[in-house]
């Protein structure tokens, strides 16, 4: 009956597409998905997974029997900035205006388990995130939040230790026991070996770390989530839907394996493991992405014999994409934030972070952060979209999807198990290698305009919008915090730090001793964020990052164009004249390892001919010069993502001119408020690029830059 | 080759050899510069008087094209030199992309470079090959951290594909090689190796002698292990290293069993974890079958090691080696002859070079040959034919 209706319908598609075949209307995704035009209740019949009930194992439909029927997701907006007074302002002002959770931003130097008075962290401090070097700090940024009402999620991995540490002791001294405490560590180190590079210890050591906060916690704190297992940067990096899900699963997988290796209990632990899916444009692929990952996690799990089936039960938070916002047009990402939050919202999140339209730019006002509140709030209390639990299931198309995803997720889960496993794969660099290929391809689809970004690709705006941005005084907060650390060293216990500084080198060194408890003492005595990671350090070692760059993936999926032809010319041109390449350095100074735009021109412009030169991360300025100098390049990218670029980027000219090497054109790309660009462009910068730049365009420009 | 150039590379004077094809002094440097074309009879003299290096060529066409290099052109070089011999990191940096140019005036303006410098035999110059993610810049890192810290200078040369389709390359070794990248007593420079296979050996040959020049005493030469480069670089070091990983036989390593034959030491690296007992076996398997191996340029036995580049073990070891094998080299004299025998091969390669280059951008694209081409192509004229005649033209037969 079915299928003679499927005909019927085929019959007069076909006739509508005059002539045309109806496989023509076939979407390749890049997942490597065919989605047809059309769904019906015949492909309910081939699905991977089980739809079931919300609250029971599988858990496809959702982890709460309830869900937001009875209690809505929380609206948890991550935020942090500047000093902990400024944060904390912040943070109140939203807990007044419907914000039901917190979630703190670290600056990069506190990340990097650097105190605010280390020479590496000067362009650092206080940028994209909180400086906090000690409890003290940590009272200042909680100060009348009471811990035991308020969730807390916090976003730290490198420094892990010392900041959680950090937190414990401010609630004890407020009084609230660390029982009582609730929230999420993100403790999720795999992820920056492969992404984000906001590591400190080499792999072993910072797993058996994972494991010291895991072991703790799920004895000491019972209420708090160990870890927030997170596929959001891999999205933010480049990866596609399927390769966020199953790496992310997979790096689930690794830290379960950790946690039983030390000993505990699957149902000690698993009921507190929680995810962090980034939520991007596509849609229905997002919803299918999440409800795939519950039944995946499940499975997964199953594995391990738990008796409690809340083991089983993937809890996420959900993050609308930051890399899918656009400098250009800027108001149009309200709108994309808008259809990411309900896709997070239909995709069935616990918790979720809608994105400030102007972080393209720079970090978001009061304004544009009301903005992002408004639009949960609008979801929440507005549409009605919470009356109904899971409203997706059952949909002929999303139903589908989720299995299609479930089908191709295992399939690299097997790859990655293949190889032995998470770390290993790390190791050889296979997952980053993957998730760089997806963002080169995408760039190009971008680029060659296959794929529509209104307002940056298509339909331009005519006239320049101005975009009211904030800016922190980074030297202003630095002083400050300078003070402050002077201040604590000047009046604690010099004798009670050594011995307990002492004995977290003897932590590192034994496996019997958990760090976090030791350093919890630590951080109670004023042991700063910076010192004990230094200890640390001497015992673990620094991690260094050997990478690599793929080359051919950009080059091959960009079209032919007359951009492209007119490129080749103008190579030519300049080979004839200058007797070699046009030579680009690209760097990131600072402690930004987000390198997922420096990667990206690196592959793009070596792949339009260029001949490219790869920084080392978290260069300093001067080493920057150095390597310019000594490979004798024309020109430096400056990719810049964290606010430094206003420290940074003076410190470079200066190092260049000292040097006798200001005949080296220096360019800036990335988050760059514009009103920013006249400084820079004061300062002798050639150019600066937003996001959205169409790479093919920028290369013309600066072979005439140079 | 003009006249007067000529003259001065052989060191004979006008005199002498006005005598020689019978005019007078006067006439002579009126040839000389270019006043006067000597008539037939003359130019067949000197012809023959110069073994055919100086043809009537050299007196009707105007060489113009910057054949004698302008006063600041020599004054720029000069300027290079010294800078770069007072320890200025951008001169050096400038001396080598000089030497890679590929504009006709900058090769005459590195070949006055070139001349100025001096021979050096102090320095240690080190191939090491392998394939991607064996371990070559860990292994640089390491082994240069080592040297740097007991008092040697110490540079890397790294030669990086080209993609044969953009012509442009990524340039990464640095983010592999962070400690040394910001040492003031390393230098390392990244180069492309411009498609062209022996090309960029040549100019290798020539920067190393620019880094000597500035003080470096020990060159590393880091290439790719897939067979291209290896051969040349080879044929400007004093010891070649081959990287392997540990793993067994030649097809799973990726590296060619060619360039493995080339190795004065083989070091199979990753000797760390759970890899160490496949290390040692893949050593085993190398030292036992000789076939794969053949002798170093100096019989120096075993000449196999394994290391962990990440752990820092078996660094020292691989240092060991080497200094040993150049004094062992130094001791047999070897060293010497074989540095001098590399000027040759390296003369040749740039011969080879130099001629290549020509047949590919004046050659090829003249008329009469596309002319030619086109009727062998139409089997008008055969091959052999063909090839025959342009041959003899290259040659110039014609005044024998």
């Amino acid at each position: 009956m079915t299928n003679n209706n499927y005909k019927e319908w085929k019959k007069i598609a076909e006739k509508e597409l005059k002539e045309k075949d109806i496989n023509e209307l076939n979407w390749d995704t890049p997942e490597g998905i065919r989605v047809k035009p059309l769904y019906t209740e015949d492909d309910l019949k081939k699905l991977e997974h089980e739809i079931g009930f919300p609250g029971l194992p599988p858990y496809t439909r959702g982890p709460r029997a309830t869900m937001y029927s009875n209690r809505p997701w929380t609206i948890r907006q991550y935020a942090g900035f500047s000093t902990a007074e400024e944060s904390n302002k912040f943070y109140k002002e939203g807990l007044r205006n419907g914000v039901t959770g917190l979630s703190v931003a670290f600056d990069l130097a506190t990340h990097r388990g650097y105190d605010s008075d280390h020479p590496r962290v000067v362009a650092d401090v206080g940028n994209a995130g909180v400086a906090i070097d000690s409890i003290e700090d940590m009272n200042t940024l909680f100060l009348d939040i009471p811990l035991d009402k308020m969730s807390v999620s916090m976003t730290m991995n490198g420094a892990v230790i010392p900041v959680l540490a950090c937190f414990i002791a401010c609630g004890e001294e407020q009084g609230v026991d660390k029982s009582k405490l609730t929230g999420t560590i993100q403790n999720d180190i795999l992820k920056e070996f492969m992404v984000r590079n906001t590591f400190i210890f080499p792999p072993e050591p910072s797993m058996r770390i994972v494991s010291d906060i895991i072991e703790f916690t799920s004895k000491e704190m019972p209420k708090f989530n160990s870890i927030s297992i997170s596929g959001y940067h891999m999205q933010e990096a480049g990866a596609n839907q399927v390769q966020e899900l199953a790496y992310t699963l997979a790096d689930g997988k690794e830290y379960v394996e950790a946690a039983l290796k030390r000993g505990l209990d699957i149902d000690d632990f698993a009921p507190r493991l929680s995810f962090f899916w980034s939520i991007g444009m596509n849609f229905f692929m997002e919803i299918a992405k999440m409800r795939a990952a519950r039944f995946m996690w499940s499975k997964i799990i199953e594995e391990f014999k738990p008796k409690n089936p809340k083991s089983l039960a993937l809890r996420t938070h959900c993050q609308t994409s930051g890399v899918s916002l656009m400098e250009q047009d800027a108001y149009n990402n309200i709108v994309r934030t808008t259809i990411e939050a309900m896709a997070a919202v239909m995709g069935g999140t616990q918790s979720l972070h809608t994105n400030s339209f102007d972080e393209a730019l720079a970090l978001p006002t009061t304004f544009s952060a009301r903005i992002a509140r408004n639009t949960q709030l609008i979801l929440a209390e507005e549409s009605g979209i919470n009356k109904v639990i899971d409203p997706m299931a059952g949909s002929y198309y999303v139903e589908s999807l989720t299995s299609d995803i479930i089908k191709q997720a295992r399939a690299l889960i097997k790859e990655v198990d293949d190889v032995g496993g998470m770390v290993k794969a790390i190791e050889m660099g296979l997952p980053k290698m993957r998730i760089e290929e997806s963002s080169a391809k995408r760039q190009a689809r971008v680029d060659s305009m296959e794929e529509t970004i209104v307002g940056v690709n298509k339909y331009k705006p005519t006239e320049k919008q101005d975009i009211n941005v904030l800016s922190i005084d980074n030297e202003k907060v630095r002083v400050k915090q300078i003070k402050r650390l002077k201040d604590i060293k000047d009046s604690r216990d010099m004798n009670e730090v050594n011995n307990l500084l002492k004995k977290i080198t003897e932590a590192c060194r034994s496996s019997e001793l958990n760090l976090l408890e030791v350093c919890v003492e630590a951080a109670k005595k004023r042991c700063t964020v910076g010192e004990m990671t230094e200890v640390m350090e001497k015992v673990f070692g620094r991690h260094t990052l050997s990478s690599k760059t793929i080359s051919g993936v950009y080059g091959k999926a960009i079209k032919h164009t007359e951009k492209i032809n007119k490129i080749d010319v103008e190579i030519e041109k300049f080979i004839e004249n200058k007797g070699r390449r046009p030579r680009m350095l690209v760097v990131k100074m600072g402690q930004d390892g987000h390198d997922r735009g420096a990667k990206l021109i690196a592959t793009a412009f070596s792949d339009l001919g260029f001949d490219v030169d790869v920084g080392p991360l978290f260069q300093t300025p001067e080493e920057a010069a150095m390597q310019a100098i000594d490979n004798d390049v024309h020109i430096i990218g400056v990719s810049t993502l964290a606010a430094g670029h206003k420290t940074l980027v003076p410190l470079l000219m200066k190092s260049l001119k000292n040097n006798k090497a200001s005949n080296i054109k220096v360019i800036c790309g990335g988050v760059i408020p514009p009103k920013d660009y006249d400084l820079l462009y004061e300062l002798g910068v050639s150019k600066v690029f937003g996001p959205g730049t169409n790479i093919q365009e920028a290369a013309i420009e600066i072979i005439n830059i140079i | 080759m003009n006249l007067k150039s000529f003259l001065k590379l052989f060191n004979i004077s006008n005199k002498n050899f006005a005598k020689q094809i019978g005019v007078s002094a006067v006439s002579l440097s009126r040839y000389i510069i270019g006043e006067r074309i000597p008539e037939k009879k003359i130019i067949n003299k000197i012809f023959n008087q110069t073994n055919g290096l100086v043809d009537a060529n050299d007196f009707f066409i105007d060489k113009k094209n910057n054949e004698d290099l302008s006063n600041s052109d020599i004054q720029e070089i000069d300027s290079i030199l010294f800078n770069l011999r007072k320890g200025s990191r951008p001169h050096l940096a400038k001396a080598i992309t000089l030497v890679e140019s590929l504009l006709e005036k900058d090769k005459l303006r590195a070949n006055l470079l070139l001349s100025k410098l001096k021979e050096n035999d102090r320095s240690i110059r080190i191939g090491i090959t392998g394939v991607p993610g064996v371990g070559k810049s860990t292994i640089i890192e390491a082994l240069g951290s080592f040297l740097i810290s007991s008092g040697n200078k110490v540079a890397v040369l790294a030669i990086d594909p080209s993609s044969k389709q953009s012509g442009g390359s990524i340039l990464g070794d640095k983010t592999r090689m962070e400690k040394l990248s910001v040492d003031k007593n390393a230098y390392i420079r990244p180069s492309p190796n411009q498609g062209h296979l022996g090309g960029v050996a040549k100019k290798t040959f020539q920067s190393i002698r620019c880094l000597e020049e500035f003080g470096f005493n020990i060159i590393f030469v880091e290439t790719m292990g897939v067979g291209q480069a290896e051969t040349s670089v080879y044929d400007m070091v004093d010891i070649f290293l081959v990287l392997l990983l540990p793993s067994g036989g030649d097809e799973l390593q990726g590296i060619k069993k060619g360039i493995i034959e080339l190795a004065d030491l083989i070091v199979v690296n990753k000797a760390d974890g759970g890899l160490i007992k496949q290390a040692e076996l893949t050593k085993n398997e190398y030292t036992n079958a000789s076939q794969m191996t053949s002798d170093s340029r100096i019989d120096l036995k075993p000449n196999i090691l394994t290391c962990s580049a990440v752990e820092n073990k078996g660094i020292k070891e691989i240092w060991n080696y080497i200094s040993k094998f150049i004094k062992s080299s130094k001791d047999k004299k070897m060293f010497y002859q074989i540095r001098s025998d590399q000027r040759l091969k390296n003369l040749w390669a740039d011969v080879d070079l130099n001629i290549s280059e020509y047949m590919n951008k004046n050659f090829k694209t003249k008329q009469y040959i596309k002319d030619l081409i086109n009727k062998i192509e139409k089997n008008e004229v055969s091959l052999t034919e063909g090839s025959k005649i342009i041959y003899e033209y290259l040659t110039k037969k014609k005044f024998d």
